[in-house]
Formats: structure tokens, C-alpha cells, sequence
């Protein structure tokens, strides 16, 4: 298998595979401490999570440096940076409604539905992991790239009801509306960047058959 | 799967006093199949209208919509299934009862939907999860 040589073969190459790993899990991680915070209103893990960002962001220095310094053939290099970047993104969006997090609480009404979004965010992390893994093992991904697409649609599908919710919802001025408004713009576009992550692992799968 | 991480919340509530003309017209603009019809206040007092039954019942036979109540027409009570089951035990339900969709209820009240749609995308889930537990 193609594949298998060209993620298995090489220090450097195993190094940069291993990162890329530990990167997933650590947004797994991130996304499951994450739905936590929500669900206990505990600001403790809401700093938790904006931790783990700075330790994803030192994975992924690593990663790029690793790959800059000859690991894989050339051909592939940008399409794996992409692909860190594109799960640092994420982590990124993450940090973001974190810190929002800290400044505004959920509404009552609008809690079980956010916390259900937090919570199909986790699984898709999850799944993204498991075809990133399924890729190293040289297996095929559609199955997999479906599964994080189906819960794509279903955060859609609550993100449009959960902004009909949020209209009902009392603001005291402009800027905790906004605020919460960024909230949940942030919380729901987490499995846009996650879908677009699988998509590109699914580039990389294909150029390298 | 549990059924209460994919099941669907959005859920149209309707009296059963009003026409099936008003039903229709919340429908339709919702884009919704079905709507859960409240014969009272009491918790658990459910019904269900389905597009199915408008239309054979209502349309089919010529008769004005705004003359029949939708508690008329409605099938009571609705199918429920607790929502810590998993899709596994909704997709037997459902074969059993010959039903297309299942209100999920915790204590008696309706909290989401599940239809033949949202089990057929979680058998997809479940399997690109295989060997990871789901």
C-alpha cells in the first residue's frame, strides 16, 4: 500500500504523524472540556480549554518544523500543513468562544440546545481522529468523511433553531448581545472548520494512492 | 447510539381545537412532516398529525380544511421511547408499531423526534465508528 509506505517509513515521517495524532487528540480533548464547561457552568475549565490551545499551537510549530526539515516527499508536505492548519483553526475558534464564555453565560433557553452542539462538535473531533488514524492504517475514509458530514447537517439543523430561540432571548445592551451572538455563531461554525478538515484528510488520501 | 444525542428538538406543538387548515398552513411553513397535537393541558395528553393523514383524510376525500378540528383526524396516543435508549431499540419499535417516527419522552413530556431519516444516519455514524464504540 502507497499509503502505508509513505506514513509508516522514516523517524521524521513517524515523528510528524505522531504530532499530527496528539494535535486531534488534544482538540478532542479541548472540544470535551469544552461541552463540560457548558454543561457545569464552570469557568475553571473554560481557562482549561484556552490552555490546551497554547499547548496545540507548540504540537503544531512542531509539526510544520518537522515537515520543513525533510520529512515526506515534497509533493505532500503542503497538503499535511494545510491540513494542521486547518485543525488549528479550530482550536483557535475554540480559545474564541471560550473567552466569550467567560464574559457571558448562557441563557436558560438556550443552554440544552448549545450544550448539544458542544457535545455533536466532541463526536465529530472524535470521528476526525478515527479517520486520520484510519488513513495511517491505509484504509479507505468514506464511510468515515460521511459520518462527520451527517453530524455536520444535525448542528445545522440546531443552529437554525437555536438562533430562532435566540431572537426571543432579553439582552441588557448592544454589546452582551453581540457577545452572546458570537457565542453561538462560534460554537456552531466549530463543525464547519471540522468538516473542512475532513474533507482536506480526504485530499491527502487520494493524492497519495 | 443514544437517542437523545441525535435525536431532532424541533418540535411543533398545535391544540387540538384548532382546524386542520391552521395545522397545514404552520406546516408548510415550517417545512415540517408532522405536528404534536395537545388535547390538554395535562402532561402526556399527546396526539400526533401526520402530512400522511391530511392528505388521505382530508384532501383525498374533498373535504374543507377548515371545517375539521384536527383532533378529528389525529392518531392517539403517540409512540414514545425513552431517551436513553439507542437507535437499535428505535429502529424495532418502529418495525414493530409499522411506524415512521417516535416521539422521545423523559417523565411524559415530549423533548424531541426521532424518524425513519435520523435512524437510517445513525446506523451511517455507528459504522464510521466501528471499532471505536459509539
Amino acid at each position: 500500500m502507497v499509503l502505508e509506505k509513505i506514513f509508516s517509513h522514516g523517524r521524521k515521517e513517524r515523528q510528524v504523524t505522531e504530532n499530527i495524532e496528539k494535535h486531534i487528540q488534544l482538540l478532542c480533548r479541548a472540544c470535551g472540556i469544552f461541552k463540560d464547561a457548558l454543561e457545569k457552568n464552570d469557568r475553571n475549565l473554560l481557562w482549561e480549554v484556552i490552555e490546551l490551545e497554547r499547548d496545540a499551537d507548540a504540537v503544531r510549530r512542531d509539526v510544520i518544523a518537522h515537515i520543513y526539515e525533510g520529512a515526506f516527499l515534497p509533493y505532500i508536505r503542503p497538503d499535511l500543513c494545510k491540513f494542521v492548519e486547518i485543525v488549528d483553526e479550530v482550536f483557535d475558534l475554540l480559545k474564541d468562544i471560550a473567552f466569550l464564555g467567560l464574559e457571558c453565560k448562557l441563557p436558560e433557553p438556550l443552554r440544552e440546545e448549545s450544550i448539544r452542539v458542544a457535545l455533536l462538535n466532541f463526536r465529530m473531533c472524535e470521528l476526525l481522529l478515527i479517520s486520520f488514524q484510519a488513513m495511517l492504517r491505509g484504509e479507505d475514509l468514506r464511510e468515515k468523511i460521511l459520518g462527520i458530514r451527517i453530524y455536520e447537517k444535525k448542528i445545522d439543523d440546531i443552529k437554525l433553531n437555536l438562533f430562532k430561540d435566540a431572537e426571543q432571548v432579553p439582552v441588557a445592551n448592544f454589546w452582551a448581545g453581540k457577545m452572546l451572538s458570537d457565542l453561538l455563531t462560534g460554537l456552531c461554525g466549530i463543525s464547519d472548520i471540522i468538516e473542512d478538515a475532513s474533507d482536506h484528510l480526504q485530499i491527502i488520501n487520494v493524492s497519495t494512492r | 447510539m443514544k437517542i437523545q444525542e441525535f435525536m431532532t428538538t424541533k418540535i411543533e406543538f398545535i391544540d387540538a381545537g384548532k382546524s386542520v387548515y391552521d395545522a397545514v398552513e404552520r406546516m408548510v411553513d415550517r417545512r415540517i412532516r408532522s405536528v404534536v397535537v395537545r388535547f390538554s393541558n395535562k402532561e402526556g395528553d399527546y396526539g400526533v398529525l401526520t402530512s400522511r393523514d391530511i392528505v388521505f383524510k382530508v384532501f383525498a376525500k374533498g373535504i374543507d380544511p377548515k371545517k375539521v378540528k384536527v383532533s378529528e383526524i389525529a392518531s392517539k396516543p403517540v409512540a414514545c421511547i425513552d431517551k436513553n435508549m439507542d437507535f437499535d431499540d428505535a429502529a424495532t419499535t418502529m418495525e414493530r408499531s409499522n411506524i415512521a417516527r417516535l416521539f422521545v419522552c423523559d417523565e411524559g413530556k415530549i423533548i424531541g423526534l426521532i424518524s425513519l431519516l435520523d435512524v437510517m444516519a445513525a446506523e451511517l455514524v455507528t459504522r464510521a465508528r466501528e471499532d471505536h464504540g459509539s
